[in-house]
């Protein structure tokens, strides 16, 4: 664990991981299993959408660098939200973060 | 005779006789089967203005080409019929196993006509056709009447039939087949019932042959590899189902909540795919020569609404819970069932249940009409037992049988109805996503998403992605899928394989299959084609651009809260451009130059 | 090395796609007696099962066919061979399968028997689920013993 932000090594494995204050974030479907997490809180934010990946990425290792990256890039199968606004449409791996800001994983999905 | 069969079977039921003809080869080709050619002949042999619950009225049952053979996914068929809802060509799709069985019977189309003096089945092995005695199976629900149907013919047998809702004419009637699938829409059970119709049982033990075998089979190994390597066709639905977009759509904030008052419900997670996997999941199920495997079998264990059958689909987790407010996924599924047994369209049903919460919670309804049920927001109870009484069309049961919009209308609050051309609108807020509200408005079923999915751009970012905020270059995606997709349900083929091809590779498929050379363009144009059709028959029938619009809730009514809070659909945005890029005027009339480039 | 036809119904869906690739192997079309594996589905359980040519090793099927048209193969393990050409269509082979896994086919004139496409079953690769497959002795067992030995690991880790 160590090297990683604002994390307090502790006992392993709680439902919901507490690593210090206002990011929000959520996994939904496949991120899920991926995480073994439903919902995370994380202090201090990076300050984009590429580095918060990455530093999920190193958290939960290669099965979620390779569900939210390809190559450089964002997956194009990674669907993800920031208040709701697909990251796609707000500048993809630049888009910016604030404390506060609700972010939702999800694999691409379907349904109909 | 490659990939259709070149036979037509017609059924007149007044009289008790069946007819083979020849499938009229010439409109085949140019609208493929299914949705599409079984549209083409009732708007040829139905006169527009007849009573859609009358003798005069055809009930057209239709697979496609694909269907019956190991195009991936593509074993579907269609019930194509005018509607007693709203009068439009209902072209209603469903999957498991019946088409195939038509297919191997040896028919491209059963052409269902008059109406029985007495309720009766249908039988049908391979060239032997027989009408008998239904006195015995009125009144059985969807699933007893299947099982009663194969012990008087085949153990085997596949059954398309109406529970009570469609015997009572139900508007949100439907048919099921194999007990758990639907030809749900548009009110398609309700005319079954109408000509005294209770169940259709199909063996078939023929053969469906293949114009280019070594070709077809590349095709579809090519097919099968994209649509196994796509994350959404190759492992999310197989995993989660449809209702996985419960979360997606409420992060969105486009989950319609409480009657589309609303589209943040933040206790949705209880209702969706993963909930439903965690808790209620048995296996997943799969419809003839499907790879992609999204029904659930489920079974709920409190004992309260305890079963198993299959689903809750995505719409219908949405309509018993969000749009009521509801949590309760086990209410939920109970609801599902109960629906599968009956009936019914979920979508109408659930869709008209919360509209007749909002009426009674405004006090439009009272406890004089609901049968003394307090029919509150979240009351997962009160739900389930209005299901009970809509399916039994017990006391206040008959009222909402007929679907929202006559209900609402019968209280003089017509705009609280959430439908467009009376048919309910389905799980996607397009205050939250516009191009949905584009296709609803334009759709030729009134509200409908499949028609249009454009969802799969506009949220779920599938080969491309656009912002559902935003109405620029709505209209011309929102032509380009409901004219693909028009061609796609005429060959058989189920939408969600479009979640790895595209036109291209069912062109490929289609023509290696019949011998018939098909390009992409020429398959999209025959969907261009199949489109303005079934506008002509809306036209005819008194359907104007007045027609083309949602309810005044999402023009003018902002979302409440979450994500979209604030945001109301820009319908009057894309609708001229749509109007346009289609070849119609200002008054969504197809163009003489529109309907002559289609030999229409 | 022998190979085993494996079915696992658990993971079976229903779909079919078994026997419309089956089917087109042998016509290079699709029909329902042309298949040598057949799905079976109970509607109200959701449950199916792909049932075809168990390729016994003392096939009751060899036993009965006067001919020699049914026989165990002396190149290939776990095969019972049919060779059309000295079959008389007799359909004692169909009497004699307990499993009802060799079926007569009128249209054709031969017998419907799996015959794993000499080594190469269309079955297999077409099943999306995983539902049949064409595994060597003592590993076609070994995914459903290594799921139920893996509880054991679950369990055994949590309990310190």
């Amino acid at each position: 664990m160590a090297g990683l932000p604002g994390v307090t090594p502790g006992s392993p494995g709680p439902a919901v991981c507490e690593w210090s204050a206002p990011l929000n974030i959520k996994y939904f479907a496949t991120f899920r299993d991926l995480t073994g997490e439903t919902a995370c809180v994380l202090e201090n934010p990076p300050a984009t959408v590429g580095e918060l990946l990455e530093v999920l990425s190193a958290r939960y290792g290669t099965p979620f660098r390779r569900a939210a990256f390809e190559g450089e890039d964002l997956s194009p199968f990674l669907v993800l939200l920031v208040n709701g606004r697909n990251v796609r449409h707000t500048g993809g791996r630049t888009t910016p973060l604030r404390e506060q800001d609700e972010v939702c994983v999800f694999p691409m999905v379907a349904g109909g | 005779m490659y990939g259709w069969t070149g036979t037509t079977l017609r059924i007149d039921l007044t009289k008790g006789i069946a007819t083979r003809e020849a499938t009229n080869m010439t409109l085949a080709h140019e609208y493929i089967g299914a949705r599409g050619l079984g549209g083409r002949i009732l708007t040829d042999e139905v006169d527009h203005n007849v009573d859609a619950l009358s003798p005069a009225n055809k009930l057209i049952f239709a697979p496609g080409p694909f269907t019956g053979t190991f195009a991936p996914s593509a074993g579907r068929f269609n019930v194509i019929t005018k509607s007693p809802l709203n009068g439009t060509i209902a072209a209603s799709n469903s999957g498991g196993t019946f088409g195939a069985e038509l297919k191997y019977a040896g028919y491209d189309m059963v052409i269902i006509e008059g109406k029985s003096p007495k309720p009766v089945y249908l039988w049908i092995k391979n060239d032997q056709v027989e009408l008998r005695d239904a006195s015995g199976l009125w009144g059985l629900n969807a699933h007893d009447a299947t099982d009663a149907v194969r012990e008087l013919t085949d153990e085997d047998a596949k059954v398309a039939c109406i529970g009570p809702a469609g015997e009572h004419l139900a508007l949100m009637g439907c048919i099921m087949n194999e007990m758990h699938r639907a030809a749900g829409r548009t009110g398609v059970g309700a005319v079954m019932g109408s000509k005294n119709l209770k169940a259709f049982a199909v063996v078939g033990t023929g053969s469906v042959t293949v114009a280019d075998p070594v070709a077809f089979k590349a095709a579809v190994m090519k097919a099968r590899g994209k649509i196994q390597a796509h994350p959404v066709g190759g492992a999310g639905l197989k995993a989660y189902g449809t209702n996985v977009l419960v979360n997606i759509l409420n992060e969105t904030g486009a989950l319609p909540t409480r009657n589309f008052q609303d589209g943040y419900f933040p206790t949705a997670d209880k209702t969706g795919g993963e909930s439903l996997a965690a808790k209620q999941l048995v296996r997943p199920k799969g419809c003839f020569s499907c790879i992609i495997s999204c029904g659930r079998v489920t079974k709920v264990d409190n004992p309260e609404y305890a079963g198993i059958g299959e689903g809750p689909e995505y719409e219908t987790a949405w309509g018993f819970g969000a749009d009521c407010g509801i949590d309760d996924l086990d209410a939920i599924t109970k609801a599902n069932f109960l629906c599968n047994e009956y009936g019914m369209d979920t979508i109408a049903c659930a869709s008209t249940i919360a509209c007749a919460m909002e009426l009674f919670e405004r006090g439009y309804l009272t406890l004089a009409d609901t049968d003394g049920i307090d029919l509150r927001w979240g009351d997962a109870h009160a739900m389930v037992e209005m299901v009970r009484k809509c399916g039994e069309g017990e006391g206040f049961g008959k009222r909402l049988a007929e679907g929202s919009y006559r209900l609402a209308d019968s209280v003089g609050h017509p705009e609280l109805s959430m439908t467009v051309k009376k048919q309910e609108m389905p799980a996607y807020d397009p205050r939250g996503v516009q191009g949905i509200g584009l296709n609803y408005a334009t759709n030729n079923r009134g509200g409908c998403h499949v028609r249009g999915y454009t969802i799969a751009v506009e949220v779920l970012g599938n080969g491309m992605s656009m912002d559902p905020h935003v109405t620029e270059g709505k209209a011309g995606l929102g032509i380009a899928f409901q004219n693909l997709t028009a061609a796609l349900d005429s060959s058989g083929a189920c939408l969600f394989s479009t979640f790895g091809i595209g036109g291209d590779e069912l062109a490929e498929m289609l023509t290696a299959l019949t011998g018939v050379s098909y390009t992409v363009e020429e398959f999209v144009k025959i969907g261009e084609r199949i489109w303005n059709n079934e506008r002509m028959w809306n036209l005819d029938n008194g359907y104007t651009s007045a027609d083309d619009t949602l309810p005044q809730r999402l023009l003018d009514e902002p979302i409440l809260t979450g994500p979209s809070k604030g945001e109301v659909n820009h319908l009057g945005e894309m609708l001229p451009e749509y109007y346009s890029l289609r070849g119609w005027d200002e008054d969504g009339v197809p163009t003489e130059a529109t309907l002559e480039s289609l030999s229409l | 090395m022998a190979k085993i036809l494996m079915i696992h119904p658990d993971k079976c869906t229903g779909c079919r796609n078994c026997e419309l690739a089956c089917s087109f192997q042998h016509e290079a079309a699709f029909r329902p007696g042309a298949t040598n594996v057949h799905v079976f589905t109970w509607e109200r359980e959701g449950f199916s099962v792909p049932m075809m040519c168990q390729q016994c090793d003392d096939a009751a099927c060899v036993r009965v066919c006067p001919t020699g048209a049914m026989r165990h193969s002396s190149d290939t393990p776990n095969l019972v061979e049919y060779d059309e050409a000295t079959c008389i269509g007799c359909k004692m082979c169909v009497v004699a399968c307990p499993f009802g896994n060799a079926s007569y086919d009128s249209k054709a004139k031969r017998i419907a028997k799996c015959d794993t496409c000499a080594g190469a079953p269309e079955c297999v690769l077409f099943c999306p689920n995983g539902a049949l497959e064409f595994a060597e002795d003592g590993e076609q067992i070994r995914a459903r013993k290594k799921a139920y030995a893996s509880k054991f690991k679950d369990v055994f880790q949590e309990v310190r």
